[in-house]
């Protein structure tokens, strides 16, 4: 395990955030739960390779985040669902109402996102994860995640109701 | 830039954060101070950037969570220390007699490992397994009195004293288990709620020596926990640690305290 880094004071640390971005992403308190589970069990194990401890944050959502789409990628009970086949039956709802969301309804609409805007846009709301830091837990460039955050964003507060800006079309990049 | 492409642009503009300090958004927040339009459109998307701020925020850990990710850690350090040590004692028993091995299993061994797992996050572990995972009940009675006389009778505690309400619990039997070389009374109950055929019981309570934990709580405290799916109290009372196990939730277990 990485110096300096007490493993009771990492879980009390960060485990309620971990767990948030789990439940966030998988949508089922069991799942979120192994989720988390599995990300400190995998840093007990490898945590001591990290060398800069400052990393500690973004390597732990990381690797939450790769436990959950490897674990997606065993799942064949969840059919994805483009959003354009979807679209009849998205909600219309008025920006006045996004208030009156509980938390379920909005992760359900955020699930209907495409996978690649799941992740930052859970993490922008969540976290308050600077744009940096949301690419680095990523792994991706930092213009691609405010491309994907953009893109997310706006689809999400489309379809919870808001008159957000119809968002551009992806960089083909991406 | 233009208000279509600025509110594009602070769609990624959370008040109070260091998104400001991007200067893409600083531009874009510049423009809003001088168009009305923009400046309401600005309003709105602030106010609901805050709500779903505050609705992912509701989100939040289940109880126990935390205590369960430190003593399944816990547990399995341990595991994996007992591999490791089994790694050792299989190489030295290809190279030394049996005689050579016991002595060094009994002198150094064991008092190692009592020194390094005696804490209440393994026990609480290891207790919950027991529970859980199966095991045979030394003696079925619904006599109290019975159960104490056979604890006493195998030198595991019974002069142990239950909370009130545990008191009025019907008792289904007994079983002594070991942890760090000291006996642990195992007594089981039922709650009272259905069970399927083949389960007797759906309660545990495990008692043991204090001075067998290192972290025991203090008298009069009482932890609470989930691990494996059940949840468990743990207190100290008397030179004894409890611990009482059953599925449910913090509140179904405080009824027996």
């Amino acid at each position: 395990m990485a110096e300096g880094v007490n493993f009771e004071e990492l879980v009390a640390r960060y485990y309620e955030p971990l767990y948030q971005f789990a439940f966030s992403l998988a949508r089922d308190e069991s799942d979120a739960c192994d989720l988390t589970q599995q990300t400190f069990c995998i840093w007990a194990a490898k945590g001591h390779q990290l060398r800069d401890t400052s990393k500690v944050k973004t390597w732990l959502f990381t690797t939450l985040h790769r436990e959950f789409l490897g674990s997606r990628r065993r799942q064949t009970r969840f059919p994805h669902v483009d959003l354009e086949q979807a679209e009849p039956e998205l909600p219309v709802v008025s920006p006045a109402e996004i208030s009156r969301h509980d938390t379920a309804h909005v992760l359900a609409t955020l699930a209907r996102l495409d996978e690649v805007y799941q992740a930052p846009v859970a993490l922008f709301y969540l976290q308050d994860c600077s744009y940096n830091e949301i690419a680095e837990i990523l792994q991706v460039p930092l213009g691609t995640v405010k491309s994907r955050l953009s893109r997310g964003i706006g689809r999400l507060q489309e379809l919870l109701g808001g008159d957000a800006t119809p968002p551009r079309a992806e960089p083909t990049h991406l | 830039m233009n208000a279509n492409e600025a509110k594009t642009i602070l769609l990624l503009y959370r008040p109070g954060t260091a998104d400001a300090e991007d200067p893409q958004i600083a531009e874009a927040l510049a423009l809003a101070k001088r168009e009305p339009e923009l400046a309401h459109w600005l309003e709105e998307h602030c106010a609901r950037q805050a709500m779903l701020r505050a609705i992912f925020g509701q989100i939040t850990a289940p109880a126990g969570l935390k205590e369960q990710i430190i003593s399944e850690q816990a547990a399995q350090a341990m595991t994996i220390s007992r591999q490791r040590r089994n790694t050792i004692f299989a190489s030295l028993a290809a190279a030394a007699a049996v005689v050579t091995l016991l002595i060094v299993f009994s002198s150094s061994w064991l008092p190692h490992r009592q020194s390094d797992d005696n804490t209440l996050a393994v026990y609480q572990n290891q207790m919950a397994g027991i529970a859980l995972r199966g095991y045979a009940m030394d003696l079925a009675t619904n006599d109290p009195a019975q159960i104490r006389d056979y604890l006493a009778r195998n030198k595991a505690p019974s002069d142990y004293a239950l909370p009130e309400a545990l008191q009025k619990a019907a008792t289904t039997g007994c079983a002594v288990e070991g942890w760090q070389n000291v006996k642990v009374s195992m007594i089981c109950f039922r709650t009272g709620k259905p069970l399927p055929p083949n389960q007797s019981n759906d309660m545990w309570l495990f008692v043991t020596d204090r001075a067998s934990l290192k972290d025991a709580p203090e008298n009069g405290q009482h932890r609470f926990a989930t691990l494996k799916g059940l949840v468990t109290a743990v207190w100290t009372q008397d030179g004894k640690v409890y611990l009482l196990g059953t599925e449910g939730d913090e509140s179904t277990i405080r009824k027996f305290l």
